[in-house]
């Protein structure tokens, strides 16, 4: 899996080079605008070591955001499941507020926090927060009647029977909504750091682009790149294990 | 009066048709019943309205105090996280376990305790799903279609150990099988399609036991009362 997806994004970043490349060749357009490959190359291995360490620290305010955000929204969510009175206020204000764009919403939290951890922190957290909610909301308000029905009837449910029994009938979606927020996670990082931080990949590339320096951005994207496959394939391949443990049926156990 | 329902009447939310009204029933004597009828004739909506599992019905459903009264259908599942066997312990009242083990040899599920629900045949599954509800504390159960993709041996077999272990007890058995409803069951409801009047017909059926003779003139007289008012 994890070897699929780097191969997937090789293909893709490789075949984003080729149509720069060949626009490129097509417009007759000078190195300024778009670099030479041997000059994207070169510019790579020069600022390799630099954009790795931005990339790790990114990557890490972006895994942390994401941790948090998956806390909010389990705890949100696991709240907001119910038809009550609460429960419909919450799944209302979820879907007001993430219909309005956080990235608006950044330059006040720079301007309260300043461009340091917490402000990338809070911007990734938020934008990888809403999508999860809304996911966790829409799984868990929807009764297993099937298997609710016997501890409903015999008055056995709890809440925390009822979210373990809708966690596990869609373990595979949710295992799914949370490595995907991994990407949401890590765009909501750069974007915070493009907009206002002081350090990071997104900072990174605010500035190559003040140098007009598309080479460093295309070396900047590649590290983005295999550090987010990396992730979300370690991301799939837990979830994979947390299924395969929980779910598949052991065949040590069968008779 | 363990159960009376009176111009009982009912129909979807939203709907202006009737699936079913003035309907009169009673039920008094412990045993095995059933409730029969085609398709679309609103029989688990009756049963569920019987339990309380749906509400909105008009005419009067009157109750002995304090009984309790389930429903349970062959579609239901069991968690998936545990084996069977360990669910049932979960699940089985204190002092029961006796009673679980009796039931569960007499349903045929010994060899299946450690599996997973999921790895069960659906007349493995009807059948422990069944066996879970006859451990709890209930005065009616009303098991609909509980007996489901079960082999007629094994079926036979089941009614006459339940009517063994709880002579106290009132069942309300929903199947489409005219035949085990004209054997096994006491009173059979036999419910018509909306419009009909009456709605309903009592019709008594052969109520055998294990070791009983089958009277087939009498078993043909409960399957053409059945027919008829069908």
């Amino acid at each position: 899996m994890l070897v699929r997806r780097i191969s997937q994004f090789f293909i893709v970043y490789g075949a984003g080079i080729g149509f720069l490349l060949a626009l490129k060749s097509i417009l007759g357009l000078s190195d300024y605008v778009i670099p030479g490959p041997l000059e994207i190359w070169d510019t790579g291995l020069a600022v390799a070591h630099g954009y790795l360490y931005d990339v790790l620290n990114t990557l890490g305010v972006a895994m942390v955001g994401q941790v948090l955000s998956i806390i909010m929204a389990f705890s949100i969510g696991t709240a907001a499941r119910k038809s009550s009175w609460i429960g419909s206020f919450i799944k209302a204000a979820a879907y007001n507020i993430q219909a309005y764009p956080i990235v608006a919403v950044a330059p006040i939290i720079f301007i309260l926090l300043g461009d340091g951890f917490a402000a990338r922190l809070i911007i990734a957290a938020m934008i990888c927060y809403f999508p999860l909610l809304l996911s966790v909301v829409s799984i868990m308000s929807e009764p297993i009647t099937d298997i609710e029905h016997f501890y409903l009837a015999t008055g056995r449910m709890r809440w925390q029977l009822e979210i373990k029994i809708r966690a596990f009938e869609n373990i595979q979606k949710l295992t799914t909504v949370i490595s995907g927020s991994a990407t949401l996670a890590m765009a909501g990082t750069i974007v915070a750091e493009f907009i206002a931080a002081n350090a990071g990949i997104g900072h990174a590339i605010r500035i190559a682009l003040y140098q007009s320096d598309l080479a460093k951005i295309l070396a900047a994207l590649f590290l983005i790149g295999i550090f987010l496959s990396l992730y979300q394939g370690t991301l799939e391949w837990v979830g994979e294990k947390i299924i395969n443990k929980w779910v598949i049926v052991d065949q040590e156990e069968l008779p | 009066m363990f159960l009376e329902c009176r111009d009982l009447g009912y129909r979807y939310p939203q709907s202006s048709e009737f699936v079913f009204q003035n309907i009169f029933f009673e039920l008094d004597t412990p045993g095995f019943h059933a409730l029969f009828g085609p398709s679309g004739v609103g029989k688990t909506s009756f049963a569920k309205l019987l339990t309380g599992d749906i509400n909105g019905y008009i005419g009067k459903i009157l109750k002995k105090k304090d009984a309790t009264f389930l429903y349970t259908y062959n579609q239901e599942r069991l968690p998936g996280w545990s084996s069977i066997g360990r669910h049932l312990e979960k699940v089985t009242p204190p002092g029961m376990t006796d009673l679980c083990r009796e039931l569960v040899e007499a349903f045929g599920m010994e060899p299946f305790m450690t599996q997973k629900f999921s790895q069960l045949s659906l007349g493995q599954q009807n059948r422990i799903n069944l066996i879970r509800y006859l451990l709890q504390d209930f005065d009616l159960l009303v098991m609909d279609e509980s007996l489901a993709n079960v082999d007629e041996r094994s079926k036979e077999n089941i009614i006459f150990r339940i009517k063994e272990l709880f002579p106290q007890k009132f069942f309300l058995y929903i199947s489409h099988n005219l035949m085990e409803v004209s054997k096994f069951s006491d009173a059979i409801l036999v419910l018509l399609k909306a419009g009909k009047q009456p709605q309903t017909s009592l019709i008594k059926g052969l109520n055998i036991h294990r070791n009983d003779v089958i009277n087939s003139p009498e078993l043909d007289a409960v399957l053409l009362g059945i027919m008829n008012a069908c």
